[in-house]
């Protein structure tokens, strides 16, 4: 993940990047190798606590889904 | 209209231990004596930071021919960049790919030539193939992105489900199935490489038919060879546009082929800031927005998206660099084109062995000053 001056937030993967808005940022910083995916879901809960959790588990998981599919991540 | 480069293409060397036949870089190599320092890449990785780029691939050449690789990783890293090393493996021992991924290394990208021992060590001119294989277990086994790049022609393209099956075997992150694009050496052997129109078609439906069976696996991206495209690529994402490409010797281009365009100067991290040749150079500037267009390139609706195609090929083919890609269907020189279609397509029931031309390596000296 790097700050790009004018495109903000971007997650640089090999020969591409993929912009990064709202909780993204904050999503990939939690996926940081030793967090589980119930883990990464309960952080944010916690952080967004004014959010329906229930919709930060399907979203979190929407995400990370996509970016598995983009070869960005791997689950272990 | 400002434009910002995105990825840095640094050709940090020419020298290579492989000869191959479709090998990008120029037919004017850059030797030794001439290429930039340690410090020298330092400053410029900085430079290009500080203009926009977030990608930065190391290539060559061969760029683990140069003792200091890791030296190089580390100042692209430092600088906030993406780091690639684009390589042929060759000679890369365990503990120096570890210092390399130590040094910040994010992606490598490892080629092969074929999915056979033999056939990929003629294209290659050298006995490469099976130190590709081991070193590519290894790369697995470290955690960062693996691509495996296979560059493909009417030679090997016979062989692509096997091709594919090497990467799924070898766990690659992403497979790029690329098509020979016909300059420098390719150009040379262009009759000898180029698939006909059926091997591109079955192609496509290769990769079409892999992807949907591998998603979220491996990720493919398949470059097909424009020739016989309607429509011309939008080459490199437009001249001076978004990537720029610094060869061994600091000279700052919009793309692998461009010296080969005669009339245009281009200028060098050692005597110009990088931000001065991306914004102001002249050779830069030449062919931005659309006013060194001819028709039909001038008035098609398609010259914002492909921006006349590539220059160096309108060069290679007409003489003229401001001419309509050839390969455009609207372009008036398209015959040219079909012309070596046809004759790759006679050739191709040729039997005995290909006469290949294969890459040299750069003298230790300058071009311009060895030899009488």
């Amino acid at each position: 993940m790097s700050q790009s001056p004018d495109l903000g937030p971007v997650l640089l993967l090999p020969e591409s990047m993929l912009r990064l808005t709202g909780p993204g940022p904050r999503i990939i910083e939690l996926c940081d190798g030793t967090r589980t995916l119930a883990g990464v879901v309960e952080a944010l809960q916690s952080e967004f606590s004014a959010a329906d959790p229930e919709m930060i588990h399907r979203e979190v998981l929407a995400f990370l889904a996509s970016l598995e599919e983009r070869r960005a991540l791997n689950f272990e | 209209m400002t434009f910002v480069p995105r990825a840095l293409i640094a050709e940090v060397t020419h020298r290579c231990p492989l000869r191959c036949v479709y090998c990008s870089n120029p037919l004017e190599m850059r030797s030794r004596s001439e290429e930039l320092s340690t410090a020298e890449w330092q400053r410029v990785f900085g430079e290009a930071a500080a203009l926009g780029v977030l990608q930065l691939h190391l290539t060559g050449g061969e760029p683990l021919a140069r003792p200091d690789a890791e030296q190089l990783v580390k100042s692209g890293r430092a600088s906030g960049l993406y780091v690639n090393l684009i390589t042929s493996g060759i000679g890369l021992a365990e503990a120096r790919l570890e210092a390399l991924v130590a040094a910040g290394l994010d992606h490598v990208q490892l080629s092969f030539q074929d999915s056979e021992q033999a056939h990929a060590d003629e294209i290659a001119g050298t006995r490469a193939h099976a130190a590709k294989l081991e070193l590519a277990q290894r790369i697995r086994k470290h955690r960062i992105a693996f691509t495996m790049n296979i560059v493909v022609h009417r030679q090997n393209l016979a062989r692509l489900r096997q091709m594919i099956a090497l990467a799924e075997e070898l766990c690659v992150d992403k497979l790029e199935v690329a098509n020979v694009q016909y300059y420098g050496w390719a150009f040379e052997n262009r009759s000898r490489l180029l698939p006909t129109r059926d091997q591109v078609r079955e192609t496509v439906a290769i990769v079409d038919a892999a992807r949907e069976r591998l998603k979220g696996r491996m990720r493919i991206d398949c470059v097909l060879p424009d020739y016989y495209a309607r429509y011309p690529k939008a080459c490199m994402g437009g001249w001076g546009q978004g990537l720029m490409l610094i060869d061994p010797a600091g000279v700052v281009l919009p793309c692998h082929a461009a010296r080969i365009i005669p009339g245009l100067h281009f200028d060098d991290v050692r005597s110009k800031p990088l931000r001065w040749i991306w914004n102001e150079s002249a050779a830069f500037e030449r062919f931005r927005g659309d006013g060194w267009m001819q028709e039909p390139c001038r008035s098609c609706e398609r010259k914002t998206r492909d921006f006349g195609g590539c220059r160096c090929q309108a060069f290679l083919y007409t003489g003229d660099a401001d001419a309509t890609d050839p390969v455009c269907s609207l372009a008036p020189q398209r015959g040219l084109i079909d012309a070596v279609i046809a004759n790759a397509a006679t050739m191709n029931g040729e039997s005995g062995a290909p006469k290949w031309v294969y890459r040299i390596n750069p003298s230790n000296t300058p071009a311009h000053t060895s030899g009488d």
